[in-house]
């Protein structure tokens, strides 16, 4: 009964070749990667390497309800561990109106016509899915609201270490959560991102203003 | 931009004031311009293109088989992405419309693609057809197919790419994507897990005529549009991958009631 209900869901074209299904994990990702590499034709090598995942990116592609292992999850966690670098200064909290504008400041590193935008740095699109400022509308929710970071967590030097380590490298708390990992990425430098914790935990910071 | 961030937060404050589009500050403008579509010339337009004689071969696409035979565009939209043997690929609408302008009319595919997206100084043809074409399967459901093997290739690649993350910011689709009530600072962001939000999403855009850029796009530049923000390189119009995410994305909306071009922001 099986063998003639496939028969008569198979069209005459396939039944030679067998019935058409969905492909296998290895045979789909073969696929898409082929896809992958020949999607940008005409972009420059070195932005074409974006496209082009590092070990956690591909431990952290997961489809659906697949869970991670405990192994990856320590995986990921590692690699972030170890990216970690600092400002030369040594200095973790820098000025908070800097940090004000970077926060709000969603663009920088966008490729037209294969040429990366002018600019003199990137923004750090912070507001993009944060709301930081209380008093801020236009604001995503991607991410958690931070509004009152500092106000509720204090500016110990703890604090800072690790708001720092969280933009420069949020897998290394959270592995694979939807936050770039700013710092290890080359999006931000080690400079702007202590300007961004300096606006999300100094107790001036309209952050954490009522 | 400042000017528009206030008048954004003022539309915003209104409906937060007035409750009833709380959840989508935005469906106001969009339900104002819904009566009167101006999307609807671009498909008028997209219809004498499709008969007119054009191109080196003066030809019209009146011999353009997108998949429910030569010349028949009801109910096309409603059935793409799908597989072509004279191409031996699978082909969404544009793909499968400049494999047409370049067999049939002779253009070539280098001033198709240099032409693809319109802006104030220079229509796109691409962008009209693609209007015309997707109105014509208005009041159907959305019922992409999966039978041939390269179709279900298609399908669990575009799955594949839709999780894949990359580029600087470690972005995916499923960054933004797979959650309810989310949004980038005042744009709502649909699920693309659930099949109603997708129903929505799919039937209703793309084609649709977006305001802030007083043109029609099409589902081509939104894909290419994702990875610009997602800062990664222009991706190839019509290529493999942007082919693969619209036959995920299309038959995810199997089901929804088609209602094309659409308006959005």
């Amino acid at each position: 009964m099986k063998t003639i209900k496939i028969a008569l869901l198979c069209t005459p074209v396939v039944v030679a070749l067998g019935c058409a299904s969905y492909p296998d994990q290895p045979t789909t990702q073969k696929i898409a990667e082929t896809m992958v590499s020949g999607a940008y034709p005409g972009m420059p090598a070195a932005l074409v390497k974006r496209s082009v995942q590092d070990r956690s990116q591909q431990i952290c592609s997961k489809t659906g309800e697949t869970t991670l292992s405990q192994q990856e999850t320590a995986e990921v966690a590692q690699a972030a561990r170890t990216s970690m670098k600092y400002p030369a200064s040594g200095k973790l909290m820098g000025d908070w109106k800097v940090g004000a504008k970077l926060s709000y400041d969603g663009g920088g590193g966008r490729i037209v016509g294969g040429k990366v935008e002018k600019r003199k740095e990137n923004g750090a699109s912070c507001s993009n899915c944060h709301l930081l400022d209380p008093r801020e509308v236009n604001a995503g929710n991607v991410g958690p609201s931070l509004a009152g970071y500092g106000a509720q967590r204090g500016n110990s030097e703890a604090v800072v270490k690790y708001t720092y380590e969280k933009v420069y490298n949020a897998w290394a708390y959270f592995p694979c959560s939807n936050m770039p990992r700013m710092g290890h990425n080359g999006h931000l430098t080690p400079e702007q991102i202590s300007h961004v914790v300096a606006y999300l935990v100094d107790p001036q910071s309209p952050v954490n203003k009522k | 931009m400042l000017k528009l961030r206030g008048g954004i937060a003022a539309i915003a404050f209104l409906c937060l004031s007035g409750g009833a589009y709380a959840a989508d500050p935005l469906a106001v403008g969009r339900q104002m311009l819904a009566d009167d579509n101006p999307g609807d010339l671009w498909a008028q337009r997209g219809e004498r293109l499709f008969h007119e004689k054009r191109g080196p071969k003066q030809a019209s696409l009146d011999q353009c088989d997108l998949g429910v035979g030569p010349g028949k565009v009801e109910g096309a939209f409603a059935q793409l992405p799908r597989y072509f043997s004279d191409t031996d690929k699978v082909q969404d609408l544009e793909s499968r419309l400049l494999t047409c302008m370049v067999e049939l009319q002779g253009l070539t595919r280098e001033d198709i693609v240099k032409n693809r997206f319109g802006n104030l100084d220079r229509m796109s043809d691409m962008e009209a057809l693609v209007s015309f074409i997707g109105s014509k399967s208005n009041g159907m459901k959305m019922n992409v197919r999966l039978s041939h093997q390269k179709e279900y290739d298609m399908y669990k690649a575009g799955e594949y790419i839709f999780f894949r993350r990359n580029g600087p910011l470690d972005f995916s689709c499923a960054t933004c994507h797979t959650e309810n009530g989310k949004r980038i600072r005042l744009q709502d962001l649909p699920n693309m897990t659930d099949p109603k939000q997708m129903q929505a999403v799919v039937a209703t855009a793309w084609p649709a005529y977006r305001g802030t850029q007083s043109t029609v796009r099409t589902m081509q530049h939104r894909l290419s549009d994702c990875n610009w923000q997602m800062r990664l390189p222009d991706l190839g119009y019509a290529s493999d991958m942007s082919v693969a995410l619209t036959t995920y994305l299309n038959r995810s909306g199997n089901g929804g009631m088609i209602e094309l071009p659409g308006v959005r922001r």
